[in-house]
Formats: structure tokens, C-alpha cells, sequence
């Protein structure tokens, strides 16, 4: 096993490697750079020279590129000229907001995606099913910015049950218990829109997973022999049906890190997924690319835990 | 049965949204009604008066609205008594005048780090931190004195050897702010720069007060660019700073310690940044206490305005916003004029618009009043000249106001030569009248333009081809100088002095070029004297007005809705909130 894992990550430098090219050479053919994109009035050309020249613009891109590949070796991003700080530092200071909502609505949507693709797939055809389906479907069609507004329409500004948007009072300076509670009435209307947008999909994933199941031969044994309808579905099939979801599991990773752009806009949440935006308008390259590049690690990184835990779940798969 | 069952509940549930999207509609829909109603019943013939009373309403619209009653409905924000909460877009957390970049880390600076001089709300400027200036007769030497009283939030006095320290950072060949400080001609800046030299001979530190400081060259810009400087603290600034490497001083950005009216007591990254009373402040303690920037966006925070959450903030001007704010009672509503204009370029290296004739004529054939009061309403005016008419450079004698007259763009046209073809489309030399507007998408003044510039000019006889490309790729395009006309626009600094009008200036967007332009800005950067500076722009701005080097829209307004428990402030376009926040007190 260690050795699949090692095999693994060797094969991810080569990967890796491919990415930062395409990657950096897409950001080199976009039009424009830090300097044309905030427009200035007031610099000069010799200055407009300068700051191309301090920010390394100057130089022709392929040694843009191995200048930005050879600090990345040694872990540094750079410098983010829209921040005026190192990358990382930017990364670490909104990611986590990010990462705390993006958790939540992780685990309260895969729950609830669980017991209610269960469910539905037990009850197949049923009243509930349909229910069930028809929900899904109409929660998945529904753009985020919208009910994201409305949310903060009825919720914060007629019913005023909870703060319009941010993650903290303003001037409260809270600590201990009182912070955390006040985190959690700002993230409640955020957590719960994501929930929303993304259970329905999921749902249906564990509808299908558990169909499949409930129909082998194993079921209809455990069934005849006389089991409880309960320890047949979450002892016997439900364990099963959870199989294809961790291949899922792995591509969540990246998702948990990477910010919603949208829902940070509306709900004014200080996450990574605006900073993102704002580093591609203003072509604040070290940044996005910087970024990017971490997003791709997690990536392979989610991959790969998926694939490792799908053999520790499933005897018949062996890694070699 | 079930399959019914289950088609009513899809019918059910599908009617049920609709009915809630309806609903959320007519709450919106119901504000609208009194403005579309009265537009209405116009028919086409008097469309003309419409416009003509639409124009009169403008000036009425723009200016200060005060508060009629502060307490009715106010409960909130008057429970702070002794705290203020100020709505802003997010500050990148830039905290230093040197590398700050945006506006919103500008409102966070302006209040920690007070400079030498300061604006006043006419675009002319002040003394702030220096309460003596003597410049000597050949206009080279410039001797600022520091107020005695001046100490720093920490309690150490602001001394002249920290302006020279504030100076050799600007100097510094790492500085990679957006300054452009070897620009002021600061005698030993360059030694300093290339680093043949440790200290910068033009700036001699007199006493612990006093700074001297010399240039090789002169010009208006240059006591607003030394007065300009805010002395950081050396002491707390300095300690790691080497010269050719500045990064050590960035470390503070977040953590900054100024000698303004306020201090940082907590900065929360896109969330707010906290302000306490600086009790040293020279001019005294500021009124209130406490104060909170907080993070809005522009979908709440009017509503957070009205239901007390904040006490200000810069809202977007639309009708509907200006008379939900007034309707509120408690809030001061004040429409101030943007500093900038907007524009559309003309490439005017293309033989197409090189003739002053055919530029003249796209500017008469296009109806620009009709255009901005499609995208602003009342909260813009069509401006003839490229500077502000709150600016004490403004003129509008003898310019042209360039009113809608196709008739005169059209003998124009034909005056250049450019005449009808067969297909309605003007022709010159075999060559078609064909102009490629390069557009940018989502910009409320492209969406208005377009349909009203493709109609004027085909009526003129010019066809519109319009593509729609990002911002960038414009940019790209303009310094290839492949393009015929983009819409953009400019901001404007208080001095009129700029680089866009004149032969190959470094924001000459449009290649215009008229040697006695670019002597005339020469002539007003280099005088002293305001009044004759006045004279001397007022005839740029004829010439630049007669040559049409590109088609000026409209100067727009911004608005700030402020509780009207806060008094005393001084605002004014050029004059920011934030520099009179130190004296504005909170309404008992």
C-alpha cells in the first residue's frame, strides 16, 4: 500500500509540471497585465516601465515562467501586487473563512443526501420518491445569487432573524463562545443555501448507488432470511452503496478549499472565492496563478485519498 | 391515480414558484410605478420638452438633501452613542500612504496618516501637519515646518528626520508603489535610487522640526507632491530597513501607526477594520470615540442605512435608491459630482478620423443628452470639456456644447468628403464609412450607447459594427492602436495638469495630437500663479473642445447616504468623508 502511495505522488510531479505550464501559458495569452487592468490616470510611461520591471513583467515568459516555477520549488508563491503581500500569507488569510462554510454545508449535505437517497431508493416509485425527485431537481436548477437573495430579503432584512451578511458583528469584538455563536448566526444563511444547492445532486447519486444494491442476490438472502428491514438496508446494503460515493469523497477536497464566488459575493462573506475573482479582473497574476496551482495539489491529492480509501473500503479492488 | 397524483403536485409546485418570483417582483415593481407613470402618457411630440425639463430637474438633483427628522425610525443606529459604523467596499489591507492603491484603503490612511498639506473641498490645498512652508523666490527650496504639537499615536513627536525617512523609501529603487516619486526632480533622488549614494542631498533635516527640501526642476505639481508626503515614524517604520530592500516595511501594511485622528485598534480581513479616538491628535481628540469600517455590499447596504446598521455609505445612484434613502427621514443624502468623465475614444491616427471635420461631425450626430439620461438619468450632465465644472480650471466660454444637430453633422460629413453611396453608407475614395466600436460588457453606459450611436450614425449615413470584447483586450488593442472608437473613462486628479491630451502622453488613448495643446499644458504645469493658470487651461480646453479628439459623454455623480445624527461633516468631490470625520460629532 505504501508503496502505491509513494508510486503515486512520484507521479504527480510530472503531472503537476504539465499543469503549471498550461496553466502560466494561459495567463501569458490573456490580454493585459496588472498595469493595463487598473488603469492609473496617474502614472507615467517611465513609471508604467518601473513596475513592470519590479514586478518582473519585463522579461521575456518563458523565464517568467522558470522564475515562478523555481521559487514555487521552495515554497514561495510570490508576491500578490494586488495585496502588496506574499501569496501564501493572502491564501492562509481567507481561505479559511471559506473552508469553515464550505465544511458545514459538506457534512449537513452529505447527511442529508444519505438518508434521503435511501429512502427514496427503498421506496421507489413511492409518494415520497416523487416528492423527494421533484425537490431535488427544482433545488438543483435554482441560481445560487438568487436564492441567496431572497434568503437575505425575507430572513435578514423583514424578519430581521438573522444579520445580512459578513462574518462577524461589526465592533462586537467577541471572544471565547460569544465569537463562535457569532459566527454561526452569519454563516447559518450561507451553510444552508450551499446545502441546498448542492444536496440535490448528491442526492441522486446515493438514490442510484443504493437501487443498484438493493436488487443483488445478497439483499434478497438477507431478506429471506428473515432480517430486519432495517439491518438489511443501513447493515447490509447501505455499506455498499456508500462505494461509489468516496470517489466522490475525493473530488470534494479541492471544493472545500476552493471559495464560492458567487455566495461570498452575496452573503459578503470574507472567503477566497472573491479574492480569486478579483486577482483574474485585475490580473493579479502571482496570485491567481499561485492559487490555481494549490487548487490543482489538492486535486490530485483528493484523487488520490479516493482511490486509496476505495481500497480500504473494498476488498475486491487491490492497489498495487 | 398516482401518476395524476404526482402531475398535479409538479403543476402545484412549478404554479407555486412562479407565484413567489411574481411576488418577489411586485415588491420591486411597486417603487417604479410613480416615475414610469408619469412618463407614460408623452406622446412622441412632446419627447423634445421631456428632455428639454429632464435637463432643468439635473440641477436640482445633485447636492445635499439634509435629514428631516433624526429620531423617528432611528432607534438603532442612535443606541451607538458612542460609536460610528461606516459601510465600504473591502480595503485590500494596504495601510500605508505609500503602497495603498485602492480608494477604500485610502478611507483607512487617510485617517491614521496625516500629511503635510491637505486638500480642501475646492481642489486647492492646505496646511495639515505643516504649519509652515517658505518657499524661496526661485521656486527650488521648499522649508516645511512641523506643527510642535504633532506626536505620533504612540506618543513620539513626528520629527523632520522621518520625513527624509518617508523620502528615502519613496526613493528606494524596491519602492513599487503607485507613486512615481524620481517625477519630482528631488535633488540626490536618483544617487539615492541607484544606490550610489546613502542620503538623499536635496533633503536637509534643519532641526527636529524643520525639513529643507530641493529640487533641480519646478512645476505646479511640486509642493502638492512634497506636501503630499505622510512622515512615517522611523523609529517604528525603519528598524529593519536597508536600503534597495523595502519589503520589511510592507510588514506593517496591517499594522499601521500614524499621527492622524485615529488609530487601528483591529483589522479583519474583507470583514472591518476598527478605530480608536487617538488622544494625541494635534488638532484635538476627535468627537467620536469609536469607529467601525465595515465591510457592505452594494446589494444591502442600503438597507443596512435604513434599518440603522450603518451610518454611512456610498450608494449607487438610481432614481429609486435616491428616494428610498429620502424617504427613510433620518438620512442626509448627498449627490456629489464623480471626478472623472466618461468618453468614447477615436483612433485619431486613422486616416478615417484624422480629418477634425469627420470628429466633429460624429460628436454633433450622436445625442449624447439622450444617451446619459438612458444610463444615469438625472445624475449625469453631457460634458463639452475634459475636466470637472467643479474644478477651478472649468471654462465653458467659448466651447462648443456640441448639441444633437444631424443636420450639421451631416453637411460636415460632406464637407470631408464622405459622401452617400448607393447604399446609404457614406463612401470616400472607394472606401466604405464603416466604424468598429470595440464594447465592454455588463457597462450600464455601453447598453445605452449602442442602440442610440447605431441609429444617430446610421441616420447619418455610418455604420455601427459593434464587438464585444473584455476590458484588457480593448487596452491591448488601443496601445496596438488597432481600433476605431471604445468607450472608457478617466478619473481626474484635484490639479488639472494630465497626460491625455498631450503628443504621446503616456494615457493618450486616443493618438491626439495639437502642438499648441502640448505647449499650453507645458506652460500651466510650470506656472505658479492660479489665476493665470486658469487663463492658460481654459484655452486647452477651447482647442481640445473645436478639435473633438474624441466624443465626451457625461460627468456622473456618486451619493453617500449618511445618518443625520453625525454633524459636522465637510465633504465635497474632491474633499473625501474621511478628512472630516475627526470633527464630525455624534447628534445628542
Amino acid at each position: 500500500m505504501s508503496q502505491y502511495i509513494i508510486r503515486r505522488l512520484l507521479q504527480m510531479i510530472p503531472t503537476l509540471i504539465g499543469i503549471s505550464i498550461i496553466v502560466f501559458a494561459i495567463s501569458q495569452l490573456v490580454p493585459g497585465d496588472y498595469i493595463t487592468a487598473t488603469q492609473n490616470p496617474n502614472l507615467t510611461a517611465e513609471r508604467i516601465a518601473q513596475l513592470r520591471a519590479l514586478y518582473g513583467l519585463d522579461l521575456p515568459p518563458v523565464q517568467q515562467y522558470f522564475v515562478w516555477a523555481k521559487n514555487m520549488l521552495v515554497g514561495d508563491l510570490g508576491q500578490s501586487l494586488q495585496h502588496q503581500m506574499p501569496v501564501t500569507e493572502v491564501i492562509n488569510t481567507y481561505v479559511w473563512n471559506s473552508f469553515i462554510i464550505a465544511f458545514f454545508s459538506f457534512i449537513f449535505s452529505w447527511i442529508i443526501a444519505a438518508f434521503v437517497g435511501v429512502f427514496s431508493a427503498q421506496f421507489q416509485y413511492s409518494f415520497f420518491d416523487k416528492v423527494v425527485t421533484l425537490l431535488v431537481f427544482l433545488l438543483m436548477s435554482l441560481p445560487s445569487f438568487f436564492i441567496g437573495l431572497l434568503a437575505i430579503k425575507y430572513f435578514a432584512l423583514d424578519m430581521k432573524l438573522l444579520p445580512t451578511g459578513g462574518m462577524t458583528t461589526a465592533g462586537l469584538n467577541a471572544t471565547g463562545w460569544a465569537y463562535i455563536k457569532d459566527v454561526g448566526l452569519h454563516m447559518f444563511m450561507p451553510v444552508v443555501v450551499m446545502t441546498t444547492l448542492s444536496v440535490g445532486g448528491l442526492t441522486r447519486y446515493f438514490r442510484t448507488g443504493m437501487l443498484e444494491v438493493i436488487r443483488q442476490d445478497y439483499i434478497r438472502t438477507a431478506r429471506a432470511k428473515g432480517l430486519k428491514e432495517r439491518t438489511v438496508i443501513f447493515k447490509h446494503a447501505f455499506r455498499n452503496a456508500l462505494l461509489p460515493a468516496i470517489t466522490l469523497l475525493g473530488f470534494e477536497l479541492p471544493g472545500l478549499f476552493g471559495g464560492a464566488m458567487i455566495l461570498e459575493r452575496v452573503f459578503n462573506w470574507p472567503g477566497i472565492g472573491q479574492i480569486y475573482l478579483a486577482s483574474l479582473n485585475l490580473r493579479d497574476y502571482p496570485l491567481m496563478l499561485g492559487f490555481t496551482m494549490f487548487l490543482a495539489v489538492l486535486t490530485l491529492l483528493g484523487n488520490l485519498i479516493s482511490d486509496v480509501l476505495y481500497g480500504v473500503a473494498d476488498p475486491r479492488i487491490r492497489l498495487k | 391515480m398516482k401518476k395524476r397524483l404526482s402531475l398535479m403536485l409538479v403543476t402545484l409546485l412549478a404554479f407555486g414558484s412562479i407565484l413567489a418570483a411574481c411576488g418577489g417582483e411586485e415588491t420591486a415593481s411597486t417603487d417604479n410605478t410613480p416615475s414610469t407613470e408619469t412618463t407614460t402618457p408623452d406622446t412622441s411630440g412632446e419627447a423634445a420638452e421631456e428632455t428639454g425639463e429632464a435637463g432643468t430637474d439635473s440641477e436640482s438633483a445633485i447636492g445635499l438633501t439634509e435629514a428631516e427628522d433624526v429620531t423617528t425610525g432611528n432607534e438603532t443606529a442612535l443606541a451607538r452613542t458612542d460609536s460610528a459604523i461606516i459601510g465600504t467596499v473591502a480595503p485590500q489591507g494596504i495601510f500605508n500612504p505609500l503602497f495603498h492603491q485602492t480608494s477604500y484603503d485610502f478611507y483607512v490612511d487617510y485617517l491614521i496618516f496625516p500629511s503635510l498639506t491637505k486638500v480642501k473641498t475646492d481642489g486647492t490645498y492646505e496646511n495639515d501637519l505643516a504649519d509652515d512652508i517658505k518657499i524661496s523666490d526661485d521656486n527650488k527650496t521648499y522649508t516645511f515646518h512641523i506643527r510642535d504639537d504633532a506626536n505620533y499615536s504612540d506618543g513620539t513627536p513626528v520629527k523632520a528626520s522621518d520625513y527624509l525617512f518617508t523620502m528615502k523609501l519613496y526613493m528606494d529603487a524596491s519602492y513599487d508603489g503607485q507613486s512615481d516619486p524620481l517625477s519630482w526632480n528631488v535633488v540626490g533622488a536618483d544617487e539615492y535610487n541607484k544606490g550610489t549614494a546613502t542620503d538623499i542631498s536635496g533633503v536637509k533635516v534643519i532641526d527636529d522640526k524643520t525639513v529643507e527640501v530641493t529640487v533641480s526642476d519646478y512645476d505646479a505639481m511640486t509642493q502638492v507632491n512634497l506636501g503630499g508626503i505622510a512622515p512615517l515614524s522611523e523609529a517604528y517604520y525603519g528598524a529593519n530597513y536597508k536600503q534597495g530592500e523595502i519589503a520589511s516595511v510592507k510588514e506593517f501594511n496591517t499594522k499601521p501607526m500614524g499621527a492622524g485622528p485615529y488609530k487601528l485598534t483591529k483589522y479583519a480581513a474583507g470583514q472591518e477594520v476598527d478605530f480608536e479616538a487617538n488622544e494625541n491628535y494635534y488638532d484635538g481628540a476627535p468627537k467620536i470615540p469609536k469607529l467601525i469600517y465595515k465591510v457592505t455590499t452594494d446589494t444591502t447596504n442600503l438597507a443596512m442605512l435604513q434599518n440603522g446598521e450603518s451610518d454611512l455609505d456610498n450608494i449607487t445612484v438610481t432614481e429609486d435608491n435616491v428616494e428610498e434613502l429620502k424617504a427613510a427621514g433620518f438620512l442626509d443624502v448627498n449627490i456629489l459630482k464623480n471626478n472623472g468623465y466618461g468618453y468614447v475614444a477615436m483612433n485619431n491616427k486613422n486616416p478615417m478620423f484624422a480629418d477634425v471635420k469627420v470628429r466633429q461631425a460624429l460628436t454633433y450626430g450622436l445625442n449624447r443628452a439622450e444617451v446619459v439620461e438612458a444610463a444615469y438619468g438625472p445624475y449625469a450632465e453631457v460634458i463639452n470639456i475634459p475636466q470637472s465644472d467643479v474644478s477651478w480650471a472649468y471654462t465653458s466660454d467659448n466651447i462648443d456644447p456640441y448639441d444633437y444637430d444631424i443636420e450639421k453633422a451631416k453637411s460636415l460629413l460632406d464637407e470631408a468628403g464622405w459622401v452617400e453611396g448607393s447604399d446609404g453608407i457614406r463612401e470616400k475614395d472607394g472606401k466604405k464609412f464603416e466604424v468598429n466600436f470595440s464594447a465592454t460588457a455588463d457597462n450600464p453606459v455601453v447598453d445605452a450607447l449602442i442602440p442610440i450611436m447605431t441609429q444617430n450614425y446610421e441616420e447619418l449615413g455610418v455604420k455601427l459594427v459593434v464587438e464585444t470584447l473584455d476590458f484588457n483586450a480593448i487596452m491591448e488593442k488601443k496601445d496596438r492602436g488597432d481600433y476605431d472608437m471604445f468607450f472608457a473613462a478617466w478619473g481626474l486628479t484635484p490639479d488639472p495638469d494630465s497626460t491625455v491630451y498631450i503628443t504621446d502622453g503616456a494615457q493618450n488613448n486616443s493618438g491626439y495630437s495639437n502642438p499648441k495643446v502640448d505647449e499650453l499644458y507645458k506652460k500651466g504645469k510650470k506656472e505658479l500663479d492660479i489665476e493665470k493658470r486658469k487663463a492658460i487651461y481654459a484655452e486647452a480646453y477651447q482647442l481640445i473642445n473645436a478639435d473633438a479628439p474624441e466624443i465626451l459623454m457625461y460627468q456622473r455623480t456618486n451619493m453617500l447616504g449618511i445618518n443625520g445624527r453625525l454633524d459636522g461633516w465637510d465633504i465635497s468631490p474632491y474633499k473625501d468623508f474621511p478628512l472630516s470625520l475627526h470633527q464630525v460629532e455624534i447628534a445628542q
